[in-house]
C-alpha cells in the first residue's frame, strides 16, 4: 500500500486492500509506515510503465480477435435446432408474437434474443419444437440469433484478460487466464448457440471487472468515475441475476469484499479515519449502487416482459384467473358466462381434464379387496364430451323463476340430467381409497327426503371474493361436501376403475381440502339459446392489474416450478463431476455425416485450472499453518496479493460452484461455466506466483529476521516492500513466459483436437471418436 | 460479525487480548476468576443481617436444584396416565420397544439406544411385548403404560438440574441461572413431549448432558490433563455417543463440540511455547475422547441391538441374506436346497448396503415403456418370487428332464411367479436415473424375445471356489443383459409415489464389477426336486451388519421427502418453529379423548427467538464500536461473550439450519434441541444487560420475567396435562389462527 496515487496512475496496483484476517499486525504496520516517502519516485516510474503498456494492448487486441474468430467460425452450422435452443428459441418467438409464456428464468437473457430477432425483422412464426428441426426450411434467421451469444462470448474473453490486467498481473499471467477461456471448448460451444449462458458469464465477468475498477478508485470516493464504476458494477450484477438466479452467487462474491471494505472504512486507526456520517455516506452509496439500482433494473425487465406479452398464450395456465384476464385474445375473457341456477353445466377437473360424469351403472357391492360399497350409482371422471356429463345446478333454498346468479360460497345441489338423480357424498369408502369418501347419486325422492343433507355442496371459488359470480371457464372452484367437509377430487395417481366402471377415472371425496388438485371449472352451459342476452357480451376491456401484484405472482410461480425441476435427465451430472470434466452433454447428432456436437470443456484446460485451485488452497493452508507456528515464508506484499486478489478470484469460484451441492434441481455441466471462468483467473494468478518465487530472498534471512517476520518489524518490511512489478522487472520473466508458452501450446492442441465435437464439423469416423473418449465420454458414433 | 470477532481471536489470539488490556487501566490481568467465587466474595463483604435468608442463600447451590428437580418431576409426571390410549408416535416407539421384549428383528430409521431404553422400561414394567401399539387404541389391562411413561419422563425431568448446573458452568449470575432453569422447567412443549413413550425426552436429556459436560470440560482448561479434565472430556465423549445413538440429529451437537475443539486446538497450535509433545498429547486426547469414545458408544448400542434381537422379525429384509440366516426362526436358508437349478423358485437379494429383494407387481410404469414395474422392495411377499427358467433357445422347461444346475456364464430367463412375466430390459430410459436402461416385466413363458435373456456372472462365493453352480445365500452374482450388455442394478434411488417409493431397479451400461449394487444372491429358495441343505451356516461379521444397517437407515431417511401431492396436517415448516406459529395435535380431537396439544410456552419461544436477534445485533454493535476505537469490553467479558454467548448461538444455528436445508418432512419437535440453545442465549442476554443494574431494579426485572414464564405455563397447562372434555373450552387460548387446539 505504498502509494495510492502512483498505484492508480499505473492502473494496475494489485494489492487491493489491507490483509484483514491473515496478518493484521503486518499490514497495520505497513499502512502506518513511511509509505509516502518514495511517492514521487514511483510516480515517475509509473509513467514509464504506462507508455510501456503497448505489449498488453497488443495482446488484448490479438486475444479479442481470436475470440471473435473462435466464436463465429462456422456459426451457421448446424442449420438445425440444437439442444436447449428448443426452449430459448421458442421463448424468443413468443416474445416476437407477444404471446404469454412461462419460464423459470427471469426475462433479461430471453429478451436479448427477442431483441436480436426483432432487429432482423423476424416474426417469430417458428416455435422450435424439436431438436433437429431445420432452420432453412422454416426460414429462421438463426445466424442473427446465434450472433448475439457469440458476440457476448467473445467479449467474455476480452473481459477476462482485462480483469487480470486491471488487477496488475504480468502479461503471461493475463494471457494464460484469457487463453483458458479463449481456447475452451465448453465456452465456445455454449456461446455459439441460442442459450442463456453467454449473457450470464459475460455480465458476471463484467461485474468482477467493474468492481475491481471501482475498488481501485477508493482514494477519490464520490468522484464521477467512482460513481460510474459503482453503478456499472450494480448494473452488471443486475443483468446476471435478471438472466438466471445463479446471479445471486455473483452478488455474494461481490458482497463479501464490499463488506470487508466497509469494515476497513469503519476503522478509526486508518490514515484518515471517517466520521460516522462519512461512513454512512459510503454505506448508503453502496446500498444504492449495489442493491437498490440492481433491484429496480431487475423489476424493469419484468415490466418489459409484461408489456410485451400482452396476448394469451401457453403460459396462461400457470397464472391465476385474475392475471389471465389482463391478457387479450384470452379464451376466458371471450367465453366466460355467468351461471344461473337451473342451468345445465358440464364440469371439468383442472388437472386431469376429466368431466364429472355419471351413468346408470352402480358400484359393485363388494370390491376385490373385500370392502363394501354403498351400491349407489357410479360417479366417475370421463375425458370425452357426453350428455352424461351434464349437471343441473340447483339451489338449496327455494327460488322462483330464472335468472338467479350462482355466487361464490353458495350451498348448491346438482341434478344429473340424464338419470334424474342427485349428486351426493357420504361416509362410505371410495372404490380404491379407504381414506376417501365415495361419490354417488340418489333418486329424487331420497334426495329431497332423508338424504337431503348429503346432497348439499358448498361452492368455493379459488381466490374468489365472497358473493362473486360463478362463471364458466374463469372460475376455478372446489366443491366441498357440506356435512362432511370433503372436496370432490380425482388424481392421475389413482388407478382407473375396473371393468365395472369402464376404466373411467374415480371421483372421490378428499379430506384434505387445501390441495390444489381439488380444483374444477365449469366447461360449458348447455342449452342457452344462441340469441340469449347472456351470451351477448359487451366488448369488455382487458382488465389491468398493478405491476407489483403481477410481479409477485409470477415470481412465486417461478420459484415454485424451479424447485420442482427435480426429474433426472440422461445427461444431467453431479457438481462433483464438473471440475474433473467427467462427462459432457450430447447436444446434437447427424447420422448421415456422423457429425455431432458434444458439449465438453477443454480437458487439458479444465484439469489444469482445477489442479491450480487445489494448489492454491494448499498454499493458503500451508501459509496459515506455518504462520501459526511462527514461520513466515512470504513477504507481506505477496501475501496480500495472494489473499486479496487471487483469494477474491477463489471466492468467486467457490461462490459460483459450491452452492450447487445443496441444490436439489437438475444440473448440467454448463452450470460450471461461471466458476470455470473464475478458476481461469486463479490459474493465471498462480502461474505468476509459482514461477516468480525468489528463493534467494528466503535464504538471506537470519534467525532474527524470521522471528521478526511474524511481528512485521519495519526493517524486514522495507526491504521487501517493493511492488511486485518492480521486483519482477529486475529478474527475467523468461521462466514465466516459457511455462505459459507450454501451457498455451497444449491448450491449443487439445482445443483443436476436440473442436470437431464443439463445432459439429467435420464428422468423425469410429477410430477418431474412440480416440476422443478420454474419460469414457459417452460420445455418439463410437461404433 | 461473531465470525469476524472470532477470526480475529483465532488469528492473533493472545495479542489482541493484550492489546485491549493495555488500554484499560486497573483491570486484573486477564486471569480467570470463576463467577461463583466472585459472588461469594461479594456476599461475604456485605454481611447481611437476616441470618436465615443468608443461610438459604449460602446453600442455594443445594436447595435450588432440589426444588427445581422436584418441580420438574412433578410437572413431567403429574396425571401421566390420564390418557389411556396410544398417543401420537407412541405407536412407533412403543412398538419398537415391544420388538426388544419379543427379541424380534425390526428396522427403523433411528439408531437403537433410545428404543432399547423404551424396551427396558417395558421390561421393568413387566410387559411381555404382545401389544401392537396401534395408534389411538386403548392400552390393555396387562400393560402398565403409566410405568413406561414415567420411565421416559424421568429423562425429561432430569434435564432441569442439568440446565441449572450448565447455566452455572456458563458463569451466569444466580438470578439468570434460575431464569434459564425455569425456562426449561416451565416449557410446555418440553413438558408435553416428555410425558409419552417417545425418544425425544432421551434426545433432550443427552443433548443437555452434552452441553453440560462440554461446559464442565471447558472450565477445567486450567488444569490440563488433570483427572477432572480427563473425566469431563470422556463424559463429553460418552454424551456425544449417546445423543447420536438416540437420533441422528445428535450429530449437530457433535458438530458444536467439534467446532469448539478445533478452535481450542488451533489456539494451542499457535502457542509456540507449548512443547510439541504436549501439543500432540492434546490432539491425541481429543481424538480418543471425542471421536473414538463416541464411535465405541454408537457401535456398542448396535452391538447390543443385534445381541437382543436374535429372532426373525419384520425388519429382516433390510439386512443381508447371511445376517437373516443367522436369526432364529427365519425361513431364510432353512431347508433350502444348496444349489440353484432350472425351475427353482427363489427370491433375489441385492447385495449393496441397504439392498432389497427383486420385486415386481402388476402396476405399470407411468411413462417409458408402460410395462410392468420392476423394483427392489424390503418387505417380504409373494411378489418377490422368481422362477429360474431356461432361455428361449433351449426350448421349454421340462419338469421331467434331469436337474440342470445354473452356473457362471449360463444364459437364463427369470419369470415372475405371481404374474408369469419375464424380467426384461430394453433401450428405454429408466424412469428416474435416465442414463440407465429401464427394466420391466414383459410377456410370459411363451411370448417374448431374447431381451428376456440374462447371463449369470458369478462374482464370488463365500463358501466355495467352484463357480460352476450358484449357491443359495453364499454366491454373489451379477445379471448381465445378454442383448444390451448392461447389468441389473438397484441403487438407493426411490421411485416416486407411483412406484410406492420402492427402490428403482435399472440396467446400468457401465461394467463396474465392484459395484455391489449390481451383485445379487439367492435368498429363499425352493425346489422340490433338490435335497434340502443348510446354506446359512456362515456368519456375517458385525462390522458389515453395522454398516449395512446404517446405510439402510440413511436410505429410508432420504425417502422421507414430502410428497407435493399430499399435504400432511401434522408437518410444519422450519420458519414456523422459532415464531411458535404452529402446534401439533398429538391425538384425535373428539370430546371423549384426553387431548394433548404440542405447543411451547409463548414467553419462552418468543423471548428466546428475540434474544437470538438481540444477541446478533449486540455482537455487531460491539464489533462496530471496537472498530471505531471504543475499548469497552474487558478480556473477561469477551471470554464470557465468546463461550457463554457465541457457542450457544452457534449451537442453535447448527441444530436449526440443517432442517431448513433438508428436503425431508419436518415436524415441530425437531426444533426442541435448538430451543435449548436459544434459551441459553436468552439467559446470556438477560445476564449481560442486568449485570450493571441496581440490585432492586434487577430483582424487579427478574421477578417480572419469572412471573411471565410461570404465568404462561400455568395459562397453557391444560395442553400438557391433557384437555378433558370438549376442545371448545380452549378457545380463549387460540391466540393465533394456526394454533389448532380448537377448530
Amino acid at each position: 500500500m505504498s502509494s495510492p496515487q502512483a498505484a492508480r496512475a499505473r492502473g494496475k496496483e494489485g494489492s487491493k486492500k489491507r490483509a484483514t484476517t491473515p496478518n493484521p499486525d503486518g499490514s497495520a504496520a505497513m499502512t502506518n509506515g513511511n509509505a509516502d516517502i518514495d511517492l514521487d519516485a514511483l510516480k515517475e516510474k509509473s509513467k514509464d510503465v504506462v507508455t510501456r503498456q503497448w505489449d498488453y494492448k497488443l495482446a488484448f487486441a490479438v486475444i479479442t480477435g481470436l475470440a471473435f474468430l473462435t466464436r463465429f467460425w462456422g456459426i451457421s452450422h448446424p442449420d438445425q435446432v440444437v439442444f436447449d435452443e428448443v426452449h430459448f428459441g421458442k421463448f424468443a418467438s413468443y416474445y416476437l408474437q407477444r404471446t404469454y409464456f412461462f419460464d423459470v428464468h427471469p426475462p433479461f437473457g430471453k429478451l436479448l434474443f427477442a431483441f436480436a430477432g426483432w432487429l432482423v425483422g423476424y416474426d417469430g412464426s417458428f416455435l422450435f419444437e424439436n431438436i433437429g428441426d431445420s432452420y432453412i426450411t422454416n426460414k429462421v434467421p438463426y445466424v442473427a440469433y446465434r450472433s448475439m451469444p457469440a458476440l457476448m462470448g467473445s467479449l467474455t474473453v476480452s473481459t477476462t484478460f482485462w480483469i487480470m490486467w486491471e488487477s496488475g498481473y504480468s502479461l503471461p499471467a493475463c494471457i494464460v487466464s484469457a487463453a483458458l477461456v479463449l481456447f475452451d471448448n465448453a465456452h465456445v460451444g455454449q456461446t455459439r448457440l441460442i442459450l442463456l449462458d453467454a449473457t450470464l458469464v459475460l455480465f458476471m465477468a463484467l461485474s468482477v471487472l467493474s468492481y475491481i475498477r471501482f475498488y481501485k478508485l477508493r482514494h477519490e470516493p464520490f468522484g464521477r468515475k467512482w460513481w460510474k464504476w459503482l453503478l456499472i458494477t450494480g448494473v452488471s450484477m443486475s443483468c446476471v441475476i435478471s438472466t438466471k438466479y445463479v446471479g445471486a452467487f455473483t452478488f455474494f462474491s461481490i458482497g463479501v469484499p464490499v463488506v470487508i471494505d466497509l469494515w476497513d472504512l469503519l476503522d478509526v486507526k486508518r490514515r484518515q479515519p471517517l466520521s460516522m456520517p462519512g461512513f454512512g455516506m459510503h454505506l448508503g452509496a453502496r446500498v444504492l449502487g449495489l442493491i437498490v439500482v440492481p433491484f429496480l433494473m431487475y423489476l424493469f425487465w419484468f415490466q418489459v416482459h409484461f408489456a410485451i406479452l400482452s396476448r394469451s398464450g401457453p403460459g396462461d395456465d400457470f397464472m391465476t384467473p385474475e392475471f389471465q384476464e389482463t391478457l387479450s385474445d384470452n379464451l376466458m375473457t371471450q367465453q366466460a358466462v355467468n351461471i344461473d341456477y337451473f342451468d345445465s353445466i358440464s364440469m371439468r377437473h383442472k388437472e386431469t381434464k376429466v368431466f364429472l360424469h355419471s351413468h346408470a351403472d352402480r358400484y359393485p357391492l363388494r370390491y376385490e379387496d373385500g370392502r363394501i360399497s354403498s351400491q349407489g350409482q357410479q360417479v366417475t371422471g370421463y375425458p370425452h364430451n357426453d350428455t352424461n356429463n351434464l349437471w343441473q345446478v340447483m339451489p338449496s333454498k327455494a327460488l322462483e323463476g330464472a335468472g338467479h346468479r350462482v355466487k361464490n360460497g353458495d350451498l348448491v345441489r346438482f341434478r344429473h340430467l340424464v338419470t334424474d338423480t342427485w349428486l351426493l357424498s357420504h361416509d362410505v369408502a371410495s372404490p380404491s381409497m379407504p381414506t376417501n369418501q365415495e361419490f354417488s347419486t340418489v333418486a329424487k325422492g331420497d334426495a329431497n327426503g332423508k338424504r337431503y343433507n348429503d346432497t348439499l355442496f358448498e361452492l368455493r371459488i379459488e381466490n374468489g371474493k365472497a358473493g362473486q359470480d360463478f362463471k364458466t371457464k374463469a372460475s376455478h372452484f372446489k366443491l366441498v361436501h357440506f356435512p362432511t367437509k370433503v372436496a370432490m377430487w380425482t388424481h392421475p395417481t389413482i388407478p382407473p376403475l375396473p371393468e365395472w366402471g369402464y376404466k373411467q377415472a374415480e371421483i372421490n371425496g378428499n379430506k384434505n381440502i387445501l390441495q390444489t388438485s381439488n380444483l374444477w371449472y365449469a366447461e360449458d352451459i348447455q342449452g342457452i339459446p344462441a340469441d340469449s342476452p347472456r351470451l351477448v357480451k359487451e366488448e369488455r376491456k382487458i382488465k389491468s392489474m398493478p405491476f407489483l401484484k403481477k410481479y409477485v405472482e409470477l415470481q412465486r410461480a417461478m420459484f415454485f416450478h424451479n424447485n420442482a425441476l427435480t426429474s433426472s435427465h440422461p445427461y444431467a451430472s453431479h457438481p462433483v463431476q464438473w471440475p474433473f470434466l467427467l462427462r459432457g452433454v450430447s447436444f446434437w447428432t447427424e447420422n448421415d455425416t456422423r457429425q455431432q456436437i458434444y458439449f465438453l470443456g477443454n480437458p487439458v484446460g479444465w484439469w489444469f485450472a482445477s489442479s491450480i485451485l487445489a494448489v492454491f488452497a494448499g498454499i493458503l493452508l500451508a501459509d496459515q499453518v506455518s504462520v501459526r507456528r511462527g514461520v513466515d515464508a512470504l513477504d507481506s506484499r505477496t501475501r496480500s496479493r495472494l489473499y486479496n486478489s487471487t483469494g477474491f478470484f477463489f471466492l468467486i469460484w467457490a461462490a459460483h460452484y459450491l452452492p450447487f451441492y445443496i441444490m436439489g434441481r437438475q444440473l448440467f455441466l454448463h452450470h460450471y461455466l461461471p466458476a470455470h471462468l473464475a478458476s481461469a483467473l486463479v490459474a493465471g494468478a498462480l502461474v505468476e506466483f509459482i514461477f516468480n518465487v525468489e528463493p534467494n530472498e528466503l535464504a538471506d534471512f537470519t534467525e532474527q529476521q524470521i522471528q521478526d517476520g511474524r511481528k512485521g518489524t519495519s526493517k524486514t518490511q522495507s526491504t521487501r516492500r517493493r511492488p511486485i512489478r518492480e521486483r519482477i522487472a529486475g529478474q527475467s520473466l523468461l521462466v514465466t513466459w516459457a511455462a505459459s508458452g507450454v501451457i498455451l501450446a497444449v491448450l491449443v492442441w487439445s482445443f483443436l483436437y476436440f473442436a470437431p465435437l464443439t463445432y459439429g464439423n467435420p464428422g468423425l469416423d469410429v477410430a477418431q471418436v474412440n480416440a476422443r473418449k478420454w474419460l469414457n465420454y459417452d460420445l455418439h458414433f463410437a461404433k | 460479525m461473531a465470525v469476524q470477532d472470532e477470526s480475529r481471536g483465532t488469528a492473533s489470539g493472545v495479542d489482541q487480548g493484550e492489546l485491549k488490556r493495555r488500554n484499560v487501566s486497573g483491570q486484573p490481568n486477564g486471569s480467570y476468576i470463576p463467577q461463583e467465587v466472585e459472588e461469594k466474595m461479594d456476599d461475604k463483604s456485605k454481611k447481611q443481617a437476616n441470618s436465615f435468608l443468608q443461610a438459604l442463600d449460602d446453600y442455594e447451590f443445594l436447595v435450588a436444584p432440589i426444588i427445581f428437580t422436584a418441580l420438574a418431576f412433578f410437572t413431567r409426571m403429574w396425571k401421566i396416565g390420564l390418557s389411556n390410549i396410544v398417543t401420537w408416535d407412541e405407536a412407533h416407539f412403543g412398538k419398537f420397544g415391544s420388538h426388544y421384549l419379543k427379541r424380534e428383528f425390526y428396522f427403523d430409521v433411528h439408531p437403537p439406544l433410545g428404543k432399547m431404553l423404551v424396551g427396558l422400561s417395558g421390561y421393568l414394567a413387566g410387559y411381555n411385548g404382545s401389544f401392537e401399539f396401534k395408534s389411538g387404541e386403548t392400552y390393555p389391562e396387562t400393560l402398565n403404560y403409566t410405568y413406561m411413561r414415567l420411565f421416559n419422563s424421568a429423562f425429561g425431568a432430569l434435564c432441569i438440574p442439568l440446565a441449572y448446573f450448565t447455566a452455572k458452568e456458563l458463569h451466569f449470575k444466580k438470578p439468570t441461572v434460575w431464569l434459564v432453569t425455569m425456562m426449561v422447567l416451565f416449557e410446555n412443549s418440553y413438558t408435553t413431549i416428555s410425558r409419552f413413550i417417545l425418544l425425544d425426552s432421551m434426545l433432550l436429556f443427552f443433548t443437555f448432558t452434552t452441553v453440560f459436560c462440554w461446559s464442565k470440560f471447558h472450565n477445567q482448561r486450567h488444569d490440563q490433563f488433570g483427572p477432572e479434565w480427563v473425566l469431563w472430556l470422556v463424559m463429553t465423549g460418552i454424551s456425544v455417543g449417546c445423543v447420536c445413538s438416540v437420533k441422528w440429529v445428535g450429530m449437530f451437537g457433535t458438530a458444536l463440540v467439534g467446532l469448539y475443539t478445533i478452535e481450542d486446538l488451533w489456539n494451542k497450535f499457535g502457542d509456540l511455547k507449548m512443547p510439541k509433545v504436549t501439543l500432540a498429547a492434546h490432539f491425541g486426547f481429543r481424538v480418543v475422547g471425542l471421536i473414538v469414545i463416541p464411535m465405541i458408544v454408537y457401535m456398542l448400542s448396535f452391538w447390543v441391538h443385534f445381541a437382543i434381537l436374535e429372532n426373525s422379525g419384520p425388519g429382516d429384509a433390510q439386512m443381508s441374506s447371511l445376517f437373516q440366516a443367522n436369526l432364529k426362526g427365519t425361513e431364510v436358508g432353512k431347508d433350502s436346497p444348496l444349489e440353484v437349478a432350472m425351475g427353482s423358485r427363489a427370491t433375489l437379494k441385492n447385495m449393496g448396503y441397504g439392498g432389497g429383494l427383486l420385486h415386481s407387481h402388476i402396476q405399470t410404469y407411468p411413462d417409458g415403456s408402460a410395462q410392468q414395474q420392476i423394483t427392489c422392495y424390503h418387505h417380504k411377499d409373494a411378489n418377490n418370487d422368481w422362477f429360474f427358467y431356461p432361455n428361449r433357445h433351449q426350448g421349454d422347461f421340462d419338469i421331467e428332464a434331469p436337474v440342470n444346475y445354473i452356473g457362471n456364464g449360463d444364459v437364463i430367463r427369470l419369470i415372475h411367479a405371481q404374474t408369469g412375466r419375464n424380467l426384461h430390459s430394453h433401450q428405454v430410459a429408466a424412469p428416474v436415473t435416465k442414463a440407465d436402461w429401464e427394466v420391466s416385466c414383459y410377456g410370459n413363458v411363451s411370448i417374448g424375445d431374447t431381451k428376456d435373456h440374462w447371463t449369470v456372472e458369478v462374482v464370488n462365493d463365500a463358501a466355495s471356489w467352484d463357480y460352476s453352480k450358484v449357491r443359495t445365500l453364499t454366491t454373489a452374482f451379477r445379471l448381465k443383459h445378454t442383448d444390451l450388455g448392461c447389468y441389473l442394478r438397484a441403487g438407493n434411488v426411490n421411485l416416486p409415489q407411483w412406484g410406492f417409493k420402492q427402490i428403482e431397479t435399472t440396467c446400468v451400461k457401465e461394467n463396474r464389477p465392484r459395484d455391489t449394487f449390481t451383485h445379487w444372491n439367492v435368498e429363499s429358495h425352493t425346489n422340490e426336486r433338490l435335497p434340502a441343505g443348510d446354506p446359512g451356516s456362515y456368519k456375517s461379521p458385525f462390522l458389515r451388519d453395522f454398516v449395512h444397517l446404517n446405510v439402510a437407515m440413511m436410505t429410508s431417511n432420504n425417502a422421507l421427502v414430502p410428497d407435493p401431492d399430499k399435504q400432511d396436517d401434522l408437518a410444519s415448516k422450519p420458519w414456523q418453529w422459532p415464531l411458535l406459529n404452529v402446534g401439533l395435535r398429538m391425538c384425535g380431537w373428539d370430546d371423549h379423548i384426553v387431548k394433548y396439544f404440542l405447543l411451547g410456552n409463548p414467553a419462552v419461544y418468543w423471548g428466546s427467538t428475540f434474544s437470538l436477534a438481540l444477541f446478533i445485533g449486540m455482537v455487531v454493535w460491539y464489533a462496530v464500536r471496537w472498530q471505531r476505537g471504543y475499548d469497552e469490553l474487558t478480556w473477561k467479558q469477551i471470554d464470557f461473550l465468546h463461550y457463554s454467548g457465541v457457542y450457544p448461538v452457534i449451537g442453535w444455528f447448527l441444530h436449526y439450519l440443517p432442517f431448513v436445508a433438508m428436503a425431508r418432512v419436518t415436524y415441530v419437535h425437531h426444533y426442541y434441541p435448538a430451543l435449548y440453545f436459544a434459551i441459553l442465549c436468552c439467559g446470556f442476554c438477560v445476564d449481560w444487560y442486568t449485570r450493571e443494574l441496581r440490585k432492586l431494579t434487577r430483582m424487579g426485572v427478574f421477578m417480572v420475567l419469572y412471573a411471565v414464564v410461570i404465568g404462561m405455563f400455568w395459562l397453557f397447562r391444560a395442553i400438557c396435562f391433557g384437555i378433558v372434555g370438549s376442545h371448545k373450552q380452549m378457545k380463549h387460548l387460540k391466540w393465533l389462527d394456526t394454533w389448532r387446539m380448537t377448530d
